[in-house]
């Protein structure tokens, strides 16, 4: 146990200090202490080994003995069986015997082998008693023999422990040399790196206070030298502040007087503000009681104010439902003002009629007594004068009204039947300019279309008498009753109806044109590219006629594409007739109807607004219609009457 | 005044001298601790001085459940016996004396004669810490009639057949069952120190004592090491303890050594192997012949508890030998096995060639006083070649030669310091 608890102790000694050189110390005598405890053990137990060998030879011996001994004992028995029977069968023998010399001889036989007998008995016993007694000798000495063997294993292990102890001593001895050694060296090393550490820092220390030395006697110098400045300067600067001070004194003297003067003034202040501060006091009562009677008043004042409010309010109500009653009044009074206009209109008309048939009639009267002075009393040839008053009729204005639509759309027939009238066309030409763009066969085309496919809006009855009619005419009133019924009346109206087509077309096409012409291109390109700068070509005469059409949004990606899609455009004004067809007229219409109405309803008002008449002209018409005789005319007609008394 | 007087009366006279009153309280305590045992209420440092003072010879009955003091119950062994090691009392001097105190009453009780109260009346003073009891002697009772003295030659086994009128042991059912933290009980029934008045009928285990021990072992459930050693334990009180001891719940050492038991009872005890938690099985010095030892092969051969085998000074020759090898090529606990003085021999040594090639937990074998002869040992060698478990290899006395014992000495040597370095470094990343 003693040295299991050393050898945990060297092993945990070992494990910590496994880097050092002692590790290798206490590994030697670990080792070497284990050999040792190995063969003392193995010495301690031999003793037992060589008892076990003893034990088991004598068991052997003792096997083999009692084996002979057994064995002996049977032959023995045997012959002794053997012997005995023989005896007794003599007995049976004797029996018989008669004769007593005989009988004695045999008895005596038989007396001398029982003797035999026993005495091999005895012999045997004897020799098992002397057996018994050499064992019990035998175990005296194997007795003597353990203890011997007992002594010898106690000395052997007292001597084992004796041994080891002072091996372990030893090694202990060893092992804390080595510990000591090591840490000799680690103390002799730690010691000479700080004798080196303390040598240099007393070099260092010396250096320093070298360093201080020098800089104490430095800065004394500096000192001296400083305090002898300061002197001088302290000097001066005595002088100069006891200077400084006779200076406050003396204005310390004038401060005072004036100190004490302005103190008399202030009593005086002190004094009147507290008289001004009684007044204010009485002030501030008066005030006071002024700002209570003051919020008495407010407090009237704002339940009056609320009062007010409220009336007001209700004023406010009656108002607004006076106003609004005046309003309709107002619609009222301009409805009939319109109505005045247009009766006023209506007798101004009159009036102007009559009064130009009346200036007519003296100018015609005029005009004939010219005739006759010049032909009858002058004889000279007389001509009609002629002057653009001459053949108007009713009031100026009138021709600012606008064609009726079916005038125009009789006009624009008629550009497309009589083709022959060169004049008349010229003339249509002039006034259907307004049609912009829109060429007279386009529109022709159209207003056919129209009267075709709109015939429902026209009455059955009429529809049957116009069948007597020709087709000119009978399209014209086709036409006259569509419109009536679509509420179409001024030239405006029928521009933009006919405007609407164009552009409902215009965007119908072009989408149809594109998606034809996309296919179109992408077959074009994939087949013949050479074809290209042709269709272009053939695209660009339309070209400068681009005006403001809806699809000006398209992206030009190059200058080709960008043409190619002009020319749906160009198009349109050239060949687009072709492009309405029969069943798009409904739609078209429909359409027109439901944005017409809104577009007609927002400037019913203002074209009424418009219709004041222009009368700047009237008096120079007027005027005109007085001086209808020329001056020339009646300074001849003077000189003629000068003449004719002459005469 | 007193003082005064007594100060002026006589000028050495100090009040230092004077004990304390507690102190003359506690004198009091410990002269009448007999009848009036005050301990628990004194304050820690009077408990102390009280029981620093107390006598060794106070009565038992007073200071076993009372006084848990080492330092007293140190001084109660000291005072009475020599040597005294506590290491083996469980490092409680209170146990060590209640253990021993116990073991002397049960060595000099005389059945019949002493009283058996003097055991009945220590049991509830010494049950709590009685752990384990070594009896090395058991008197028989005392035979008024005149002895025959017996001088004939026939052995010991014919000697049972006569004077057995009462010579049965003291019971130890009563006093073992009612100790209930009793682990270890070693027994041995005999005579010690009878001198010239040795007779054979001193050392007769009869089979009522075996009747009465068996039973009480049964009943001992906490018992863990059981020796009954050197009392001619036959095969027949084998069977019946064995019987008694199947499945016993804490048993881990059974040693029956220095004993009469042949093959019944090795067969017995190789079916106890596989009915308890057996770990350590001691054998030696018995008549065990190879049936005994195949039969405890067998039980081998299952086992998974058993790491200890002692077959010393047996007679299990080749055969058994033999049977035990091959029972250890399959086992893979047992950790030592002592062969030794068992008259094995070449056949055997070729058999445990194979085993140590094979077997990687035995650590420990014994074939010391065999004849394995120099083959054998060449045998062994080669065996023992690629084993690295072996750490104990016992050869002495067995023929196999010099040479072969020491190549085996430093294989067995190397396997050793290997064992030792792998210990160390396990557990060695723990402590630091």
């Amino acid at each position: 146990r003693e040295a299991l608890g050393e050898d945990v102790e060297l092993k945990v000694a070992q494990v910590e200090e496994e880097q050092r050189r002692s590790h290798k110390q206490i590994e030697e005598s670990r080792q070497r202490l284990a050999k040792l405890l190995f063969d003392g053990t193995q010495m301690v137990t031999n003793i037992q080994v060589a008892a076990d060998l003893r034990e088991m030879q004598r068991r052997a011996e003792e096997a083999e003995l009692k084996l002979q001994r057994v064995e002996k004992l049977e032959n023995e028995a045997k012959s002794s069986t053997y012997k005995f029977e023989e005896i007794t069968s003599k007995w049976a023998l004797a029996k018989e015997m008669t004769i007593p010399q005989e009988l004695w001889q045999l008895l005596n036989q038989q007396q001398q082998q029982c003797a035999l007998l026993l005495e091999e008995k005895n012999k045997l016993i004897s020799e098992l008693q002397q057996e018994l007694k050499n064992k019990d000798e035998q175990y005296v000495w194997a007795i003597k023999k353990q203890s011997d063997d007992i002594h010898l294993l106690l000395e052997r292990m007292e001597e084992q422990i004796r041994l080891m102890l002072k091996n372990y001593r030893h090694e202990l001895l060893q092992i804390e040399k080595a510990f000591e050694l090591e840490r000799r060296e680690l103390l002799d090393n730690n010691r000479r790196k700080w004798e080196e550490a303390i040598q240099a820092h007393n070099a260092q220390e010396l250096e320093y206070l070298h360093a201080r030395m020098r800089k104490v006697e430095e800065f004394e110098k500096q000192l001296n030298q400083l305090r002898v400045q300061d002197e001088e300067e302290y000097n001066s600067m005595k002088i100069q502040l006891e200077n400084d001070v006779q200076n406050l004194e003396r204005q310390l003297q004038q401060m005072k007087a004036v100190y004490q003067l302005n103190q008399e003034k202030l009593e005086y202040n002190l004094q009147v503000l507290r008289k001004q501060d009684e007044e204010n006091t009485i002030i501030r009562s008066q005030q006071k009681r002024k700002l209570n009677r003051l919020h008495s008043l407010l407090n009237n004042l704002r339940t009056k104010l609320a009062n007010q409010e409220k009336q007001f309010r209700e004023e406010n109500h009656s108002l607004a439902a006076d106003c609004e009653r005046i309003t309709g009044q107002c619609k009222e009074v301009q409805r009939r003002m319109r109505h005045f206009a247009i009766s006023d209109a209506e007798k101004f008309t009159e009036v102007w009629l009559m009064n130009e048939e009346e200036a007519k009639g003296l100018m015609r009267k005029a005009l004939d007594a010219d005739r006759v002075i010049h032909t009858q009393q002058l004889g000279l040839p007389w001509e009609k004068p002629r002057y653009w008053f001459l053949n108007n009729t009713g009031p100026l204005g009138h021709y600012k009204v606008k064609r009726m639509a079916t005038k125009l759309a009789a006009e624009v027939l008629t550009v497309g039947s009589g083709e022959g009238g060169k004049e008349n066309t010229a003339k249509v030409e002039g006034r259907v300019t307004p049609l912009r763009n829109i060429s007279k066969k386009t529109a022709k085309r159209i207003l056919e279309l129209i009267s075709d496919e709109s015939g429902f809006l026209i009455e059955s009855k009429l529809l049957r008498s116009l069948q007597a009619l020709g087709r000119h005419e009978r399209t014209l009133m086709k036409l006259d009753s569509i419109f009536a019924a679509l509420e179409i009346d001024s030239e405006d109206d029928l521009y933009q109806l006919v405007d609407f087509f164009l552009k409902y077309k215009a965007q119908e096409m072009a989408v149809s044109q594109r998606r034809w012409l996309l296919g179109r291109r992408r077959w074009w390109k994939a087949h013949c590219p050479a074809c290209w700068p042709s269709l272009q070509s053939q695209g660009s005469p339309g070209a400068e006629d681009v005006t403001d059409l809806a699809e000006d949004r398209e992206d030009g990606g190059s200058g080709a594409q960008r043409n190619k899609l002009k020319s749906p455009r160009s198009l349109l004004g050239s060949l687009p007739s072709v492009y309405f067809h029969a069943d798009d007229v409904l739609k078209i219409l429909k359409a027109f109807v439901r944005g017409f109405d809104k577009l007609r309803e927002k400037d019913r008002s203002a074209k009424e607004v418009l219709q004041v008449r222009d009368s700047s002209k009237d008096e120079e018409y007027w005027k005109a219609l007085a001086h209808v005789i020329p001056k020339p005319t009646l300074k001849l007609w003077d000189a003629l009457a000068v003449a004719l008394e002459e005469y | 005044s007193y003082y005064i007087y007594r100060v002026i009366e006589d000028p050495e006279w100090s009040l230092a001298t004077v004990p304390h009153l507690t102190e003359l309280c506690l004198q009091h305590i410990i002269h009448n601790f007999e009848k009036n045992p005050i301990l628990d209420h004194l304050l820690p440092e009077h408990q102390r001085k009280v029981l620093d003072r107390l006598s060794t010879d106070l009565p038992l009955a007073v200071t076993a459940n009372l006084i848990s003091d080492e330092d007293y119950w140190k001084r109660c062994c000291t005072e009475r016996w020599q040597a005294c090691d506590i290491s083996n009392y469980g490092d409680s001097w209170k146990q060590m004396f209640f253990e021993r105190h116990l073991e002397n009453i049960l060595r000099c009780f005389i059945p019949n004669t002493t009283d058996p109260n003097q055991v009945l009346e220590l049991i509830p003073l010494c049950k709590d810490y009685v752990r384990k009891l070594e009896v090395d002697q058991f008197l028989p009772p005392v035979q008024m009639d005149q002895k025959e003295e017996r001088d004939d030659l026939s052995n010991t086994g014919s000697d049972f057949g006569f004077g057995e009128v009462s010579i049965h042991h003291y019971d130890l059912g009563v006093l073992i069952t009612a100790l209930p933290h009793l682990e270890e009980l070693h027994l041995t029934y005999g005579v010690k120190d009878c001198g010239m008045n040795f007779e054979w009928n001193l050392f007769n285990f009869t089979h009522q004592d075996c009747c009465n021990l068996a039973v009480a072992v049964k009943m001992c459930h906490n018992l863990k090491v059981f020796k009954l050693t050197r009392s001619k334990v036959d095969d027949d009180k084998t069977r019946l303890l064995v019987r008694n001891l199947l499945d016993h719940p804490c048993l881990v050492e059974l040693n029956l050594s220095h004993n009469l038991i042949r093959d019944k009872g090795a067969q017995a005890v190789g079916k106890l192997i596989n009915h308890s938690r057996l770990q350590t099985l001691d054998l030696c010095n018995n008549q065990i012949r190879h049936l005994g030892a195949q039969a405890l092969a067998r039980a081998l051969a299952e086992n998974s508890t058993l790491t200890s085998l002692n077959l010393r000074l047996n007679c299990v020759e080749d055969k058994g030998g033999e049977a035990i090898g091959r029972a250890l090529l399959t086992n893979t606990t047992l950790k030592s096995i002592h062969l030794g003085s068992n008259n094995l021999s070449e056949p055997t040594a070729m058999l445990f060639s194979q085993v140590l090639a094979q077997n990687t937990s035995l650590t420990s074998i014994n074939f010391s006083c065999n004849h394995l002869g120099l083959d054998g040992g060449k045998q062994l060698l080669e065996g023992l070649a690629d084993n690295k478990a072996l750490t104990e290899f016992n050869l002495r006395l067995a023929e196999v030669g010099q040479e072969t014992e020491y190549l085996i000495h430093q294989i067995v040597w190397a396997n050793r310091e290997a064992a030792r370095l792998g210990s160390l470094q396990h557990p060695s990343a723990k402590p630091i």
